[in-house]
């Protein structure tokens, strides 16, 4: 396909199809991306975030017919806002949402409008960072953004604009590890700014009238937000029955009972030979099959009939229960953790009365969308959000900034012991005001030294530790300290490296990964080690991490 | 002038030498284990010894009120060459204590003995007394001492923290630390005495922020009349807090161990603090 920008100008159509060719570009770049992750640590990928924020970005104008180029634009941002997804994610939405912001009420775009909409757009994106990092994909977006700045408004030339923008925003990438030392060691550029890049790369190409592969999965319109509608059978009468059997005879024409069979119902299936025929259909009277199958004078077998329809309906109860069992009703102020594996989900709750667990950290970062979710569910109006992950801070802060009627605070917590902290102030302030609690808790979280024991995902050096892919490394508040090839010596001198000896009690959460008796073998090797601690075991049951360790 | 007498039970913690300053008549408690009964009067059971066995004991022992007829026999000897006797107990809802105090103190003019529910625990109930002790010896004014006490109750407070949880379940008590946590965790309480009952105050992970915590309430509580720092085996958390209460700490601050009526709920290695706060004089 071949678009070109005939006008200086650019609408909400062409916006679409430009949306259209980011996402696909950056999709196709998804691994690419990931593989620049300079951590060598299983926490959400950027590339699968980035594409994730702007796939939302885009099912949010995917049905949309519509020649503005403002309606257009705000569609985008709001649903980029909701859908973002790990820090990356979070910033490319603000840089969707301020760049809306400036063109809103416009109907093209021009190429002065394309310079305040970026220079607001990067605004914002720095605003919503506490502590903004040079050499990342702030820094590309702002560059691209001086250098469109600095080009002739006057020539309104809007597609050589866009190619300023692109090509700062390449270079911009390239310095980048001469900002952060960490890439430079680790020999990649950033990962978010490279993300930026291929999306307006993927716009560039289209402009161009370059090939990019467009792929179903990432343009697919996701299931709709209502999965109940979704599963809804299609056929007024339900879904009717699975019925499956064999027929014996002799001189059987498979072909015209697959006829037969197949006028009956459907998901037909009937295969054999002149002695014996598979049938297997979808019907809604069972009968049917079963006297077709007599009336041919054959015997029939293997009769399996399933109610489908009542499999759907029990299904659906099933997923209701499921999702109204992930709330937990407390009152006054309630707390929304992230966190997997199902010892930490029951600790969180039964222990700390925190009032939904959001799934996420080490696997998948949840989107500012899911945190809004349950927002809306909790009847209470005062939430505070623990996201325990470092990746999952600026779309928590997100979703309490965009939580409607209610107020939302965030507990910057990056570690599940963090939060756990944190939740101990939540269980001794139960009763004191909004303000009271989440500064207590804000308080609390300071009062542990996490170490974090999981598997490299690939070689790197980092901070002088050479690590191998497949290594057990260990990460002390965040920093990663050691690489082993021995688990129980790795959980050794991690401890002594953040000095337990010093603390009074190690709590130790064991993953989904280890055996119960394989955590006692190292309790009690631990107790060995660090005779004057207290060793306490917990079946945290997180995937990826064996162990989480706290330190107070 | 009137001679004003002073009994309460052995949970009152007040240490010896201040029992016999006082004259204070100490009707002891009772601990039951391995089959026997003890009573806390210093000569059937040794506090220390006790606490020191406490955790490797296979049942776990119960407490129990001293009878009546005990009870009678102490309050009856101390209303001897008294003019009126004020009787001050462990709290009605925590044990029979007081109710064995009322049964004993029967037979007695009823117009000149006072029984009172201290609503407080160990050195609480002791400040109840050692001041009421005293503004009776100062003032020989029975409704001066009443209100004395009465006003001390008003401004103290007594906490304790706990090195586990574990003697609270033990002893099926641990809706004093609040139910529904401490089950996966390790958690150590720190409760709140007042009114009867024991309440949780919060709710910690490790034994320097139970100490932390103490200071910080006792902080609240300042400045201060009186403090006892109460400890059970735990000699060297006790010297902690007193270190690091040097700034509020009144001079004749008490350090004293607490005894097996309480300390068998709570366990070894607790600390808790007893204040009365200076306005109670105001």
């Amino acid at each position: 396909m071949v678009v070109e920008i005939k006008r200086q100008v650019c609408d909400g159509h062409l916006l679409k199809w430009l949306m259209a060719a980011g996402l696909a570009w950056l999709e196709n770049h998804r691994k690419q991306v990931n593989d620049l992750n300079v951590f060598p640590v299983p926490d959400g990928d950027t590339g699968t975030n980035m594409t994730l924020t702007l796939q939302k970005a885009y099912e949010a104008i995917a049905q949309m017919d519509e020649s503005h180029f403002g309606v257009v634009s705000a569609a985008v941002a709001h649903g980029a806002l909701r859908g973002a997804r790990g820090n990356s994610g979070t910033i490319l939405s603000q840089l969707f949402a301020g760049f809306a912001e400036s063109v809103r009420g416009h109907e093209y775009l021009d190429l002065p409008l394309l310079v305040t909409g970026v220079q607001r757009g990067v605004e914002k994106a720095y605003q919503a960072v506490s502590e903004p990092v040079e050499g990342t994909i702030l820094t590309v977006a702002r560059e691209a953004m001086e250098a469109v700045t600095a080009f002739d408004p006057a020539s309104r030339d809007l597609k050589t604009g866009f190619e300023v923008l692109l090509q700062a925003a390449y270079e911009s990438l390239q310095r980048t590890p001469d900002l952060l030392p960490r890439l430079k060691q680790a020999g990649v550029v950033d990962s978010g700014g490279q993300g930026l890049v291929y999306i307006l790369e993927g716009m560039s190409r289209l402009l161009h009238g370059e090939p990019i592969t467009i792929r179903e999965t990432a343009l697919a319109q996701a299931t709709p937000d209502d999965w109940q509608e979704a599963l809804l059978p299609e056929d007024e009468e339900g879904y009717g029955y699975d019925v499956q059997f064999l027929i014996h005879g002799e001189q059987l024409d498979v072909n015209q009972v697959r006829h037969d069979i197949e006028a009956m119902g459907w998901s037909a299936l009937v295969v054999g030979d002149e002695a014996l025929i598979k049938v297997h259909v979808h019907v809604h009277d069972p009968g049917q099959p079963l006297s077709y199958a007599i009336g041919l004078g054959a015997q029939i077998d293997d009769i399996v009939v399933e109610n489908m329809q009542l499999q759907y309906q029990s299904y659906v109860q099933a997923r209701i229960d499921r999702h109204d069992d992930q709330l937990q009703a407390v009152e006054g102020v309630a707390v929304i953790a992230v966190a997997s594996g199902d010892g930490l989900r029951d600790l969180l709750k039964n222990e700390f009365g925190v009032a939904a667990v959001i799934s996420g950290g080490q696997t998948m970062n949840p989107s500012t969308e899911d945190f809004l979710a349950v927002i809306d569910r909790l009847s209470n109006h005062e939430i505070i959000l623990l996201p325990n992950n470092k990746n999952i801070q600026l779309a928590a802060e997100q979703a309490a900034e965009l939580a409607r009627n209610k107020q939302v605070r965030v507990i910057p917590t990056k570690t599940i012991p963090q939060g756990i902290a944190a939740l101990m102030e939540y269980v001794n302030l139960r009763d004191e005001p909004m303000e009271t609690i989440f500064e207590g808790m804000r308080e609390g979280m300071r009062e542990v030294v996490t170490c974090e024991i999981t598997t490299a995902t690939r070689d790197a050096l980092i901070d002088g530790v050479e690590v191998r892919e497949g290594q057990y490394i260990a990460l002390i508040n965040g920093q990663l300290r050691l690489a082993e090839s021995e688990l129980t010596t790795a959980v050794t001198q991690a401890l002594q490296k953040a000095g337990a000896g010093d603390y009074e009690l190690i709590t130790v959460y064991y993953g989904q990964q280890v055996k119960p008796q394989q955590a006692t073998s190292l309790q009690a090797h631990l107790s060995e080690q660090f005779a004057n601690q207290e060793i306490f075991l917990v079946n945290g049951g997180q995937p990826l991490y064996p162990y989480l360790i706290s330190l107070e | 002038m009137k001679k004003i007498r002073f009994v309460t039970d052995s949970v009152c913690d007040i240490p010896k030498d201040l029992i016999e300053k006082w004259d204070i008549g100490v009707v002891p408690c009772y601990v039951n284990y391995g089959g026997k009964s003890y009573a806390d009067d210093g000569v059937e059971l040794n506090r220390e010894e006790y606490f020191k066995q406490l955790a490797d004991m296979p049942d776990h022992p119960t407490t129990a009120a001293p009878p009546p007829a005990l009870a009678e026999e102490v309050l009856t000897k101390w209303f001897e060459g008294a003019d009126h006797l004020i009787v001050i107990t462990t709290p009605a809802k925590l044990s029979g204590i007081y109710n064995s105090m009322r049964l004993g103190g029967q037979k007695l003019p009823q117009d000149r003995i006072t029984l009172i529910d201290s609503g407080q625990l160990s050195m609480a109930i002791g400040w109840q007394v050692l001041i009421g002790a005293e503004v009776a010896a100062k003032t020989g004014d029975l409704a001066q001492t009443l209100n004395a006490i009465q006003r001390i109750r008003d401004h103290q407070a007594l906490y304790a923290g706990l090195s586990t949880m574990e003697f609270l379940r033990r002893s099926g008590r641990v809706g004093w630390a609040a139910a529904g946590i401490g089950a996966l965790l390790q958690i150590k309480p720190i409760v709140k005495v007042g009114g009867g009952e024991v309440v949780s105050e919060a709710r910690v992970r490790t034994f320097s922020r139970v100490i932390d915590k103490l200071i910080e309430l006792a902080h609240q509580h300042a400045p201060l009349d009186k403090l006892a720092v109460l400890h059970i085996n735990n000699l060297e958390g006790a010297a902690e807090l007193r270190a690091r209460l040097k700034d509020i700490m009144p001079e004749d601050t008490i350090t004293t161990g607490c005894g097996p009526t309480l300390g068998t709920h709570i366990g070894p290695g607790a600390l808790g603090l007893a204040t009365v706060s200076k306005s109670w004089k105001a």
